[in-house]
């Protein structure tokens, strides 16, 4: 099959999105259209009480509706299972807030198609021009801490843009369901030896994002949930 | 009958069926080989402990590294309940385990199916 027929599969995991969906995913439909992949975008609702489902059904998306909250990591696993079961050959992960570019996606997705990458992450570290320096502190901490738990070297441990190849929808799993998920998806995929690589994004920061966003006390939640899971697994 | 065969007797029992679970549940692919290292290495250390309650006590009593008395019945009972309890999280633990995979994939699989209709 030739790269530009590729299945390509667009995971948009969103709580209480109901603002700003929409335009995400016109956004990211928008620049697929120009691309020649085949393509789907899938809203992965986890249990908003908002209207979400409906804003994103607008859009263009099919939407999967979580009957019970799980957390970033739950509604990230279930749309990539889908991706996995439609048969598609690649999938990428991006955030719902808006703070990732559609042409950054389609990027991710162009490297991992003719590279062959397993898993891309999009790093907002590589340059971090307009970022707070509050947020490349407490990203910069929680890539030290999943390279001291893991042994995982990545600028941007908790970026939401990620690039999947077939082999890793297919054997990637992970098992924390809340934010901790980004840095023990990293140390899955390096325990079943899939290629790992980072290509420079560009995070952009409305309000909006800045609101939704996660803050620096939630890092120590994530700390604590990954040292748990790393005791867990050498106890067996 | 000695304390210290006492304490041995009421805990056998805990030991062997824990390690017999942990057997049965890897040859029945349920665990990892490594859980199964790692849980016979704690149980046979449990094991090893109340053996040789009796020479550690008296190897620390003769080189002053402890000063307290010798088992008493009420020692015995407690250690008794750490084992047990040992045992019970142990299992709870895996059962927790088993369960919260199989809701998170029951969550997974109805969400997806419910978004085909």
């Amino acid at each position: 099959m030739s790269s530009d027929k590729k299945r390509v599969c667009i995971v948009i995991p969103g709580y209480n999105e109901g603002l700003v969906i929409q335009d995400v995913v016109k956004d990211i439909l928008k620049t697929l259209k120009k691309t020649t992949y085949t393509y789907e975008v899938v809203v992965v609702n986890d249990g908003s009480k908002d209207n979400t489902t409906d804003e994103a059904r607008k859009g263009g998306a099919t939407v999967i509706d979580h009957i019970l909250n799980s957390g970033a990591g739950g509604a990230t696993a279930t749309g990539l299972r889908y991706a996995e079961k439609k048969g598609y050959d690649i999938a990428a992960t991006m955030d719902a807030d808006g703070q990732h570019s559609a042409n950054d996606v389609i990027k991710g997705i162009d490297i991992v198609s003719s590279s062959g990458t397993d898993l891309l992450i999009g790093s907002r570290l590589i340059n971090s021009d307009g970022m707070s320096k509050v947020k490349i502190l407490g990203n910069k901490g929680l890539s030290v801490i999943t390279y001291l738990l893991f042994g995982i070297n990545s600028t941007d441990s908790q970026s939401g843009l990620r690039v999947f190849s077939r082999q890793s929808l297919e054997r990637l799993r992970w098992k924390t369901s809340g934010y901790e998920f980004c840095s023990e998806m990293l140390w899955r995929a390096k325990q079943i030896n899939l290629s790992i690589d980072e290509y420079p994004i560009k995070a952009i920061y409305t309000e909006y994002s800045k609101a939704k966003g996660q803050n620096n006390w939630n890092a120590i939640n994530i700390i604590k949930s990954l040292l748990k899971r790393r005791i867990a697994e050498l106890l067996g | 009958m000695s304390r210290y065969l006492l304490l041995l007797l009421l805990n056998l029992p805990f030991i062997f069926a824990a390690i017999l679970s942990i057997i049965t549940q890897y040859k029945l692919n349920k665990i990892s080989s490594r859980r199964l290292i790692v849980q016979i290495i704690l149980w046979v250390i449990v094991l090893a402990g109340l053996v040789f309650a009796l020479p550690i006590y008296e190897w620390l009593f003769s080189n002053n590294l402890t000063v307290s008395e010798p088992l008493s019945l009420f020692d015995v009972v407690q250690i008794t309940a750490i084992v047990v309890v040992f045992y019970v999280v142990n299992r709870t633990r895996a059962k927790i385990d088993t369960l919260e995979r199989r809701l998170r994939d029951l969550h997974q699989e109805l969400s997806i199916r419910l978004s085909d209709k």
